[in-house]
């Protein structure tokens, strides 16, 4: 392909969005963490922006439904998520009809991927469950079974979490990556590029699914803190699960997810395909994430939340778990402690008051000024309804 | 070719399930007799008649590895990536493809004996019994085709997709399915006796001790059924799903949970005889072998049969869904790294 088809946003993701955070988050203020080098972004130009680009359709939008009833015994009722997404499709659209709802954001033509977190399966991915209601959403507008995929970069942790099993006939299960190195899921002309730590590969390129095989998006994002990132919701969900190499943007205790997520999130096609986030919290994770398997750190919190503002989104996800540490005693994750990190992994899994990293949760807040989303939370809409 | 003492032609040695089961001495292995790597992750077991072991991969490739030098006598590129444990039957080997392809291919020579195709993926293990190939598809549907041809017998269509490897009695096909059932086949017609509903669905494969059929769910639960009538008989509750088929010797039933924990229970009543933690979620299947057992799942352990207590481990063999093949003079095991080790 002719690069010269394709635009590089150089300074846009990298310098100018850096110097415009560096004075105003408390992760810059203590001198602790490097400044990120530059991030040179290759997309393709020309690529049609779609008006149902994140922020999408609802910017500042949350809402929120909880159950109590849809996780017992650590088991996902099909039949509550089922009302919990029909209610919450309604209340972001204001649609009386679960169809209409689901048609703002599908159309009949259209090849939707629904990419999930299967990263702490088994103790706590994308629900299969959540995911069965999706689909059936998506069907629901005439999207036939076969132009629907469920995908992730790896497809070993999608075995372990069984969804080729569980997720409807005819539905498509994909990974992007059978091992760590397959390189074989990746367009060569979409990338990210950065120097962080003198690694001898620095770009990043984009998931082949995402940026020509599907035309929209539905991201399917699980609630956890996350060592590096402060925590994973729908922007760390979207943009280190599309984009490869992306462990390199970490190296203890420094981790560059703060600005890499956001502009990551903002490449096109990416941007303008990823039209509805549903937020997995049946299970929320408080601390060890994103890899866990600890049920200590593991609470059947019960809750789903709808939206097309990650910013938006993943600030309330960033609220409840602060509060969920507070609860438990443990620091915050946006401590800068030095005293709480640690080298050891076992200590790290084991003891809530450890970190790997000075964790990222800026990340949220750099992507809302790349206009992904609103994070000041005086301008979100969260609407909650508790059920039960 | 005919099947000698070694040999490991289907999964978990033979359609019992019974991991070989002959008396042999503990020893832990000292070292790599040699070790190899194919082109592509491995997902499935590999299999072993002869001199051969036969290893699937990801990338495609069926190979055929000399146990003895560990260098590869050939190998034969499917259209897609091979997830199933391939079965040795009448000097053929049978797998199938993600492509929805079932291939059966001359063990000596690798080439290509005949083709049939399912509507979609085929992850499971073709099992072969009186000359008819089963497999199920995630197209829903059970297949039964003949062993010299790949010509159909029959095709039922189920409620869910299929990951689960049938068990395969003299009449009757046992298999558990996507859509939560259990579901009980007529061999010759495949009609559907009974089926019976767990909470979720199933990607675990059956085994059957005497009347007593055992399978895993997805709803974390163990079932004991009668394979006759498919009504339970009792059912054990597990910390996670089960995907690892269950491996039987004597009165005790063997598997794994995603929980990451060794569950040995007492068939007829589901009592629990030991639990041992691993420590990663077990998927794959566990190989009883005289009095040890084998079992991949991040790393491989040997497992003492009767107290569950780990006598051997090794930081390899990282695996999904193989399962080693031991005989008496080396254990074969591959994993997702596309390793392949001879350990004696």
């Amino acid at each position: 392909m002719d690069r010269r088809a394709f635009v590089k946003r150089s300074c846009l993701g990298g310098v100018a969005l850096l110097l415009d955070h560096w004075g105003t988050s408390p992760a810059y203020s203590q001198d602790l963490i490097p400044p990120a080098p530059p991030i040179h972004v290759n997309e393709p130009a020309g690529t049609a922006v779609s008006s149902l680009r994140m922020p999408g359709l609802y910017p500042g939008r949350v809402v929120e439904i909880s159950d109590e009833r849809s996780i017992v015994a650590n088991r996902v009722s099909q039949s509550i998520v089922r009302q919990m997404i029909e209610q919450g499709m309604r209340e972001l659209t204001g649609e009386k009809d679960p169809r209409l709802a689901w048609s703002k954001f599908i159309q009949p033509q259209d090849t939707v991927g629904i990419k999930i977190n299967p990263s702490g399966a088994p103790a706590c991915c994308s629900s299969p469950e959540i995911v069965r209601e999706i689909v059936a959403g998506v069907q629901s507008v005439g999207v036939p079974a076969r132009n629907i995929f469920v995908y992730d970069r790896y497809a070993y942790e999608m075995d372990i979490g069984s969804y080729q099993a569980l997720v409807p006939m005819g539905v498509r299960v994909t990974g992007v990556q059978e091992h760590k190195l397959d390189v074989s899921g990746y367009d060569p002309n979409v990338f990210c590029e950065a120097n962080f730590f003198g690694e001898w590969e620095t770009r990043s390129y984009m998931a082949s699914i995402v940026s020509s095989g599907v035309t929209k998006i539905i991201n399917v994002p699980t609630m956890k803190d996350h060592s590096a990132a402060g925590v994973t919701g729908c922007l760390k969900n979207l943009g280190y699960g599309t984009f490869n190499n992306v462990e390199r943007s970490h190296r203890r205790p420094f981790s560059f997810t703060d600005p890499l997520i956001g502009i990551m999130c903002s490449v096109e096609p990416l941007r303008s395909k990823a039209v509805l986030h549903i937020m997995d919290g049946t299970r929320i994770v408080w601390h060890g994430g994103p890899l866990t398997q600890n049920p200590d750190f593991i609470f059947p919190a019960g809750l789903i939340m709808v939206g097309t503002d990650p910013v938006a989104m993943d600030t309330i996800e960033l609220e409840k778990i602060e509060a969920k540490r507070r609860k438990e005693g443990v620091p915050s994750v946006w401590s800068r402690d030095p005293k709480s990190l640690t080298n050891d992994g076992g200590a790290f899994y084991q003891d809530a008051s450890k970190n790997l990293f000075y964790r990222q949760p800026h990340h949220i807040a750099a992507a809302g000024k790349l206009g992904l989303g609103i994070s000041d939370r005086k301008q979100i809409e969260h609407h909650v309804i508790h059920v039960a | 070719m005919t099947q000698t003492a070694h040999d490991w032609p289907t999964l978990l040695c033979d359609n019992a399930r019974s991991g070989g089961q002959a008396p042999q001495p503990w020893r832990a292995p000292g070292r790599a007799r040699w070790q190899t790597n194919v082109e592509g992750a491995v997902r499935g077991s590999p299999v072993l008649q002869g001199e051969l072991l036969y290893v699937p991969s990801l990338a495609g490739f069926l190979n055929a590895i000399n146990i003895r030098s560990g260098r590869l006598q050939w190998r034969f590129k499917a259209p897609a990536a091979i997830h199933s444990t391939p079965s040795i039957s009448s000097g053929r080997v049978l797998f199938g493809c993600s492509d929805g392809k079932v291939i059966a291919i001359d063990a000596v020579t690798g080439t290509k004996s005949w083709e049939t195709a399912a509507e979609d993926e085929v992850w499971t293990s073709p099992v072969v019994q009186n000359e008819a190939v089963f497999f199920g598809s995630a197209d829903g549907a059970m297949y039964a085709v003949q062993v010299e041809t790949g010509a159909p017998k029959w095709k039922k269509v189920l409620g869910g997709r299929i990951y689960s490897t049938a068990h395969v009695a003299e009449k009757r096909v046992y298999v558990g399915c996507g859509d939560g059932n259990i579901y009980a086949l007529d061999a010759l017609t495949g009609h559907v006796f009974w089926k019976t509903a767990t909470g979720n669905g199933i990607d675990c494969s059956p085994a059957l001790a005497d009347d007593t059929l055992l399978i895993g769910s997805q709803d974390f639960f163990f079932y004991a059924l009668d394979a006759g009538s498919g009504a339970i008989r009792w059912k054990y509750e597990a910390e996670l799903g089960i995907t690892s088929a269950p491996a039987i010797s004597g009165d005790l039933v063997i598997f794994g949970c995603k929980a990451g924990t060794l569950h040995a229970l007492d068939i007829r009543t589901g009592k629990v005889i030991w639990k041992t933690r691993t420590g990663q979620a077990i998927t794959a299947p566990a190989v009883v072998s005289g009095s040890v057992i084998w079992i991949q799942a991040g790393i491989t352990f040997a497992i003492n049969l009767s107290d569950g207590k780990v006598l051997w481990r090794a930081g390899l063999g990282n695996s999904l869904q193989s399962a080693p093949v031991v005989t008496n003079h080396a254990v074969y095991l591959a994993g997702m790294e596309g390793e392949v080790y001879a350990l004696e």
